[in-house]
């Protein structure tokens, strides 16, 4: 009963999926793993926030940054020519569903997506989106300020995390599994890159405020938004600073939000999904990921720094697009006769 | 003792579960004394509480696309049950099956040596005027001489309790998924009294309907490949679509996974394109193939009709058996159960009046304010007009509609559908209902035990349809052991044949 051609009766079907549904259940995982990130990114500035005082607090500026890292900003523009608050940003991030990127908006495509691929899934995954749905779909600001931050985006993460646990015990390790893998994964690689480019944009009361305690502050709230902030102070690399939290998030070989982690998940999914057809085009996708699992391996971060993290972190997600179209021609939209 | 049913008046109609006011027929005495012992209303409008939770955390529902989020409705769910004891269901088995043999019978004679027209039983004119015939079939073989795979029979029961058929739909009907669900949803809310009553399970539809399948599948294909086309997922049955999908374990597919190449057709997987061998269309013939019937379709598959034509893919229902499902077609069903299978008709049609005809126009003209119109190329309960719920001005629109385009009419008088007890505005009231089985044709005709009830549950509507406030109920025959006692006090059902 639980997914894909299986019934006794049915006849045996080819083993690899149709690659519309391949498309879905890939889509289905990035909105997820988008939905999930950005409520991390507003719980973290929110417990920031908290830590700053004066006026500093009212700033604006101080919640803009949470639009620019995720790409959003030229529609949020569009919205809030006039006037920008924690509100605006809050409700665009969250609640607004012209922004296709808003949590709401993910989690809504998430469902409507499983919704066309409810055929193939487990009753339980569909059942687990679908009232996370119906639970979200009318919250909104008013409701964000009544539970407070923490508490509603915790919510948040947990169904996301409950449903991702649900498919981990749940859906059989075929081609739908490891498209679901592939696109969550590749979407994490870029909003960890994403998250960290948020400090490039965050308020220092002054330029020489580099190793304050507020800066000090700052980067352990980057790196608790991965809740990363333990697994970093485990990892025995000292106090933290700059260089320190670049190369966590950047090159941690075990720490399941680095990017170059990521990176290789969607490596291995990918070569998954090819495990059963040597043949298949599949490579240039593969080839893809593999330079940019090398790449991410070069250099001094300190050197990264100097010439721009920034930049560095841009071209990152470049790739990772350039990924997901490579995917997107050998399994999706390749050419018939 | 002051019971649920206390204020329950089942006088004027044929009522489903009372012979007489207080006095309930022998198939729903069990049920009456399992409500009595119910703490009142209010436990029953708790179970109904439950039942519609689980319809919407289980997605049983359809979408009204009337602003831009989608409100998501559930087609709404009656608990209390419509119970079928043996003998009745039996009767309806026999005559279902006949129909069904009849209908396949006319098709291969219309899209073949058209004897009945020759013999001028059915008019040559009506065939060739109907929207869903298709001349370009006529002498295009069809897998196992099979031109009709599902009926999902409409019938009701007149005033006298007398079983009627009031149409029948041969292009894929839906409600199937609703009667698998609210099976479940009813052994949630009432596990006990659907084991006591010995309720024969539905649960085999899935398989039925794949064998049914798989029976057309070409020949020397050893392990053929079956689907479910969907027009997709804003199409207001796409839950059904996926419900089947799931259930016989097929893939589902929208036309743009399809490709035709060298007259076979194959579906778009990520390591390349899969042969298919039967595809179960969930969308009509206009909508096909764009190379052949609407060229503006997007849900189509482009050469799917000339893979069709050389028999390297079979389709449910095949092209142009909507012809018999013509609502002008129907009231010559009798005459083709004569004709073909030289029988009486088991279950009979309702009285039907073709305004195509000169004398029966005038008829239906006179009489409008009487008679239910229907336009015989629509379904849902559209383009209807039921006389005596109908003011001046909408049968004055309807006569000059029957007047301008005859062909497109029929009438029926309006028939008192029998009532079942339901469970509205917080009480229990009579309100009318159908019953669709669903008949399926294969290597043998199968039906699942019941079907779906369809009901009123606006006060007084005689229309059952979803779209204008139906709702449904589960149906339950009871198995032939667990109902003697109902059996027999059960009255004779070879009576209604009389009719």
């Amino acid at each position: 009963m639980l997914t894909h051609p299986s019934s006794s009766s049915a006849p045996q079907t080819s083993p690899t999926v149709l690659s519309r549904v391949a498309n879905l259940i890939y889509w289905t995982a990035r909105y997820l793993e988008r939905a999930e990130n950005t409520a991390r990114i507003v719980d973290v500035n929110a417990q920031l926030v908290l830590d700053l005082h004066g006026q500093l607090a009212d700033n604006p500026a101080l919640w803009e940054p949470l639009v620019y890292v995720s790409g959003g900003e030229e529609l949020y523009r569009q919205h809030h020519a006039r006037s920008s608050s924690e509100r605006s940003v809050i409700e665009f991030m969250l609640f607004d569903r012209r922004n296709p990127s808003s949590v709401i908006s993910c989690i809504c495509t998430a469902r409507e997506n499983a919704r066309c691929i409810r055929d193939q899934l487990a009753s339980e995954l569909w059942e687990e989106l679908n009232t996370f749905y119906l639970a979200l779909k009318d919250d909104d600001f008013a409701k964000y300020s009544r539970t407070g931050a923490s508490e509603y985006l915790g919510v948040i993460k947990t169904r996301i995390q409950q449903f991702c646990g649900v498919a981990e015990a749940m859906v059989p390790r075929n081609a739908m599994w490891w498209f679901f893998e592939l696109g969550r994964f590749l979407e994490r690689a870029d909003n960890t890159s994403r998250i960290l480019d948020v400090k490039y944009f965050m308020l220092l009361p002054k330029a020489n405020a580099v190793g304050s305690a507020l800066d000090m502050i700052q980067w352990a709230s980057v790196l608790r938004s991965c809740s990363g902030l333990e697994a970093f102070r485990k990892s025995r690399r000292g106090q933290l600073n700059l260089e320190r939290v670049v190369d966590y998030l950047l090159r941690d070989p075990v720490f399941p939000r680095s990017i170059v982690f990521s990176v290789r998940e969607a490596g291995r999914a990918l070569a998954a999904i090819d495990a059963d057809a040597p043949n298949h085009p599949g490579k240039p996708a593969a080839a893809l990921l593999s330079r940019l699992e090398t790449s991410l391996a070069k250099g001094e971060i300190s050197d990264i720094i100097i010439e721009g993290l920034h930049e560095h972190l841009d071209d990152i997600q470049l790739r990772i697009a350039e990924v997901h179209e490579a995917v997107q021609n050998a399994y999706i939209r390749y050419p018939t006769a | 003792m002051a019971d649920l049913f206390d204020s329950y008046d089942p006088a004027g109609f044929f009522d489903e579960m009372f012979a007489a006011s207080g006095q309930p027929r022998p198939h729903y005495r069990r049920l009456s004394e399992r409500f009595v012992r119910m703490s009142g209303v209010s436990e029953l409008l708790d179970r109904q509480t439950l039942a519609d939770q689980t319809f919407l955390r289980r997605g049983v529902t359809f979408t009204v696309y009337s602003d831009d989020r989608g409100t998501e409705k559930i087609f709404p769910f009656d608990l209390i049950p419509r119970i079928i004891p043996p003998a009745e269901w039996q009767h309806l088995e026999r005559g279902l099956k006949q129909r069904m043999l009849a209908l396949n019978a006319f098709l291969a004679d219309i899209y073949g040596p058209q004897r009945i027209l020759k013999e001028k039983l059915v008019p040559s004119e009506l065939v060739h005027t109907s929207k869903h015939f298709r001349p370009e079939m006529v002498g295009t073989p069809v897998p196992r001489k099979l031109y009709v795979h599902i009926n999902g029979v409409d019938l009701i029961r007149d005033p006298q309790g007398v079983y009627r058929v009031l149409e029948d739909n041969l292009r894929t009907p839906s409600g199937v998924s609703y009667v698998l669900e609210n099976r479940q949803v009813m052994k949630r809310v009432f596990p006990n009294l659907i084991r006591d009553y010995g309720v024969r399970p539905v649960e085999t539809y899935p398989s039925d309907l794949l064998a049914t399948l798989l029976h057309l599948a070409p020949d020397g294909v050893a392990d053929p490949t079956v689907v479910l086309l969907t027009p997709g997922v804003y199409n207001s049955a796409y839950f059904e679509h996926s419900f089947l999908a799931r259930q016989m374990g097929i893939e589902i597919v929208e036309g743009s996974d399809l490709v035709v190449e060298n007259d076979r057709v194959y579906m778009r997987r990520v390591h390349g394109l899969s042969p298919v061998h039967v595809i179960y269309r969930r969308i009509d013939d206009d909508f096909l193939d764009p190379t052949v019937f609407r060229r503006d379709s997007l849900l189509g598959v482009p050469g799917l009709v000339g893979a069709f034509r050389k028999g390297n893919v079979a389709l449910c229902n095949p092209i142009g058996t909507g012809v018999a499902d013509d609502k002008a077609m129907y009231p010559y069903v009798p005459s083709m159960i004569r004709f073909y299978l030289s029988e009486e008709p088991i279950l009979p049609n309702v009285e039907t009046f073709l305004s195509s005809e000169a004398k029966d126009r005038g008829y239906i003209l006179e009489h409008l304010p009487h008679l239910v119109v229907k336009s015989v190329n629509e379904a849902g309960g559209y383009g209807m007009l039921v006389g005596p719920h109908s003011t001046k001005e909408q049968i004055e629109e309807f006569r000059r509609k029957i007047v301008a385009q005859p062909r497109n009419f029929i009438a029926q008088p309006t028939i008192g559908l029998s009532r079942c007890p339901s469970l509205c505005d917080g009480q229990i009231s009579p309100r009318h209902v159908d019953l669709r089985p669903y008949v399926l044709n294969g290597e043998t005709v199968r039906i699942v035990p019941g079907g779906l009830t369809r009901v009123a549950l606006r006060k007084g509507s005689l229309v059952v349809n979803s779209s204008q406030g139906g709702g449904s109920k589960d149906t339950w025959v009871l198995a032939e052991s667990a109902a003697t006692e109902a059996a027999q006090t059960q009255p004779a059902v070879t009576e209604q044949l009389l009719v």
